[in-house]
């Protein structure tokens, strides 16, 4: 019997969004000093005081809802992981034309589904040249709308197993993956664990663990400009900015808390969305849309940053190896100047055949969603005609 | 010489009711089945807390309590600064020759913490002993005093006001001390201020292993490590350090890099301000039976200070800049040291590397106690000081005191 695959509509229940509002009309704001607008201590004040009361009154999740319910097709399925039982996974799926390719589509935190936005449309053309694609873009168990597990040590190896079944469901028995942030690390995974299944990795964010960072900035000497620039980068996120990944790797249950309060959890990925990209103009409504994901998830936004601790905690051994080589599957990424971890170009050698590699000269962490066209253009020639991973793209088009 | 002024506190009613509303509703995390105190503080715990703290609190005797210290304020100038208000307790001996002790508090720490050491110090029954006149501030940005409107107030600074303060009070020589924060600052301000502070007394020591630049330390300290020849205790203690830096460090990793973004937790969310604080009262402990009340009465203090709680972490951001920079070891002379180990301080670290730091004239391995020792152990630590700066201590006339 075919797995069960329901169509879902996302429908907040109006008790969260009178919720939301209640709590957000007794908000008590830091005291304001002279340097409450300067964006190396935080988040700004002007920006989270604006933010907040948009949020409260003036906002229309309602009309955001409509949008993604309209523009991305969404639907259930159970999945089993093995240890933890049935999950309930949210995600997106659009078939291109006949004969696209399978691409499973993984975010990271503080993204979701929602980042498919913008590369939805031309990757699943049907009237296109150039290869097309079937898009299928979970929510990550404890992230949007899919549950989350109930017992703890659900690591790397758990995520990789329940977006595989995903598309196992799906009937997708081939596919390629796309991703970054956690999808680094969870499709490096999947493609390890079911290399018949998953025959390419595209990345858009290559980790580079912190002890091996010593090594690559020893002698610079042969690098490009870019390429410096990228370890510098690297640095800055691993020296000043990686106090959240601490944190949310060591307690996040007391840092939950915190996340329940919406005024904070608007500041705390708000400060990524800033940070982490490359001056992307975020308007109000996009920065409110992504925070709502949180703030509206099944699970909790509490649910979503145990992923750090239990990747600190369980399957260690097994997690470690998305840093080795795997010769299994056909690697391709891009590189985006204000990504996290940016290394040198002959980096991802160390992690399998190459078969595309560009490092392009603006765009942050967020890929997708701040350079749609770049990212489409990338896989359509890894996976095109005299792409590097042509003949995978042949082979497992349906 | 600054205006010195008696301070009552009170509660605010506004305020109080505006927490309790907060409180009222909260909406609090899911938990996972098996959840244990290493994903942070559980559930219910904080449940219960946040209850007892909206409902059965005592804000009168929150008030009189502290009320029934003898408490004041100062204005202060750091340079480059705005004027300050410092709130500080100020307690005289009646023996005019009372060693001046400046007791310095941390985060998530306050001035209250010099409460169960009041009593113990100012003896008078005690002949032999030592006496002191003891001032107990609450930081900048701490407490009852005033929030620092500008950047860059970092350690330099914070040593620079309690040294004005000692100074306004008429004590030119005088001692030091304290952990957390109140460590640190004394130690920039022993660097900064020799002819001022003359002896600190640290219940957090933060030594560092002899280098090979001091071969006749470093040898002795290469055998004992290689051949892991620490007491029980010290190897104990090594072993809780290392596991403090992997796994204890991230609030320190988040507040010296966005204390901005984490004001917002502790300004907005009283659970998640309790959260984050009581999270630290039951890790750096010794197994203290800390009661609601007790939580309760600490987070307060950051709920209701002058300056806010999000103010409070910013010295975190500052310290790590400056002239002055947070960093282990470091010889600073002209200092008298008395150091203090405690079993459960956040790190522990073996007694032979105290000679990084300075002269030590004092130290004692306590059998109890963590991070917060004048909360957890006063008697312990008033015995340190006591024994450090009586007849035959190792500071004992190590403070000039001037008979007045």
């Amino acid at each position: 019997m075919a797995p069960k695959i329901t169509p879902f509509k996302i429908s907040v229940h109006d008790s969260a969004l009178k919720t939301l509002q209640t709590k957000l009309s007794v908000s008590t704001f830091p005291d304001e000093v002279e340097f409450s607008d300067n964006w190396s201590y935080g988040t700004i004040l002007t920006d989270v005081k604006r933010l907040a009361a948009y949020w409260q009154e003036g906002f229309d999740w309602r009309a955001q809802e409509e949008r993604l319910n309209e523009k991305l097709p969404q639907f259930m399925t159970i999945v089993e992981v093995d240890g933890f039982g049935e999950l309930e996974m949210h995600f997106v799926h659009k078939r291109g034309k006949e004969g696209s390719i399978p691409l499973l589509f993984c975010h990271g935190w503080p993204g979701s589904f929602l980042e498919v936005l913008k590369i939805l449309p031309l990757l699943t053309d049907k009237n296109g040249t150039g290869p097309s694609f079937h898009v299928i873009a979970p929510s990550l168990p404890n992230f949007g709308f899919s549950e989350g597990p109930k017992k703890a040590g659900f690591g790397i190896p758990q995520y990789a197993e329940a977006i595989h079944k995903v598309m196992m469901n799906l009937g997708y028995e081939k596919y390629v993956t796309q991703g970054g942030d956690w999808g680094f690390a969870i499709t490096r995974l999947v493609a390890l664990k079911y290399p018949t299944h998953c025959l390419a990795t595209h990345l858009n964010s290559v980790d580079i663990p912190p002890e091996v960072l010593p090594s690559l900035t020893a002698n610079t000497s042969s690098l490009s400009p870019l390429e410096k620039e990228g370890l510098d980068r690297t640095k800055w996120f691993l020296d000043k900015g990686y106090g959240y990944n601490d944190l949310q790797g060591t307690c996040p249950s007391t840092l939950g808390f915190g996340l329940r309060d919406p005024l904070f959890l608007l500041s705390w990925i708000y400060e990524k969305l800033h940070d982490w990209t490359d001056s992307y103009p975020w308007t109000d409504d996009e920065v409110l849309a992504w925070i709502s994901i949180y703030q509206f998830s099944r699970a909790g936004p509490e649910a979503s940053v145990r992923i750090y601790y239990e990747r600190n905690h369980v399957h260690l051994e097994e997690t470690m190896r998305v840093h080795e080589y795997n010769a299994d599957v056909k690697l391709g990424y891009s590189l985006f100047p204000k990504d996290l971890c940016v290394p040198p170009d002959n980096f991802a050698k160390r992690l399998g055949e190459v078969v595309f590699g560009r490092r392009h000269e603006s765009g942050g962490h967020f890929a997708a969603y701040e350079r749609p066209e770049t990212l489409i253009e990338d896989l359509r020639e890894m996976f095109g005609r005299k792409g590097g991973a042509q003949d995978i793209g042949k082979n497992i088009s349906c | 010489m600054a205006a010195i002024q008696k301070f009552q506190f009170q509660n605010s009613p506004g305020g109080v009711a505006k927490l309790r509303e907060k409180l009222s509703q909260t909406l609090f995390p899911d938990e996972l089945e098996d959840a244990t105190w290493d994903y942070g503080v559980p559930l219910q715990d904080v449940k219960r807390v946040a209850a007892y703290w909206r409902d059965d609190f005592d804000w009168k005797k929150f008030e009189d309590r502290i009320n029934k210290l003898p408490n004041y304020k100062a204005s202060v100038t750091v340079d480059g600064f705005d004027p300050l208000e410092i709130h500080f307790v100020h307690k005289r001996s009646s023996k005019n020759n009372a060693i001046p002790l400046l007791f310095l508090h941390g985060w998530p720490g306050s001035f209250l913490e010099v409460e169960k050491l009041l009593p113990l110090l100012i003896n008078e029954k005690q002949s032999g002993g030592a006496s002191f006149h003891i001032v107990a501030p609450s930081l900048p940005n701490h407490g009852f005093s005033s929030g620092v409107k500008s950047r860059g107030f970092g350690l330099s600074q914070y040593s620079e006001a309690m040294h004005k303060l000692m100074l306004s009070l008429g004590y030119d020589q005088f001692a030091c001390a304290g952990g957390d924060w109140g460590m640190c600052i004394g130690r920039v301000m022993s660097q900064r201020f020799p002819t001022s502070l003359k002896v600190c007394y640290y219940s957090l020591v933060p030594s560092t292993p002899p280098s090979p630049a001091t071969p006749w330390t470093f040898v002795p300290f290469l055998i004992k490590h290689l051949l892991k020849m620490y007491t029980a205790a010290e190897s104990e203690g090594l072993a809780r350090s290392q596991e403090f830096q992997k796994t204890g460090m991230g609030y320190y990793q988040l507040q010296t890099t966005r204390p901005q973004t984490i004001g917002y937790l502790l300004a907005d969310s009283p659970v998640g301000l309790l959260a984050w604080i009581y999270e630290k009262l039951r890790d750096w402990t010794d197994n203290y039976p800390w009661t609601d009340e007790e939580i309760c009465t600490w987070v307060s203090m950051y709920w209701f200070s002058t300056a806010g709680p999000a103010a409070s972490v910013r010295l975190y951001y500052e310290s790590l800049r400056g002239e002055f920079p947070t960093k282990s070891g470091g010889y600073v002379p002209h200092v008298k040291l008395g150091l203090a180990y405690f079993p459960k301080e956040i790190f522990r670290l073996p007694k032979a590397w105290g000679s990084s730091l300075g002269e030590v004239v004092f130290e004692h391995e306590h059998e109890r106690g963590g991070h917060f020792a004048s909360w957890e152990v006063p008697e312990g630590v008033a015995g340190d000081l006591q024994v450090m700066f009586g007849k035959g201590g190792g500071a004992y006339g190590a403070v000039k005191v001037d008979k007045n």
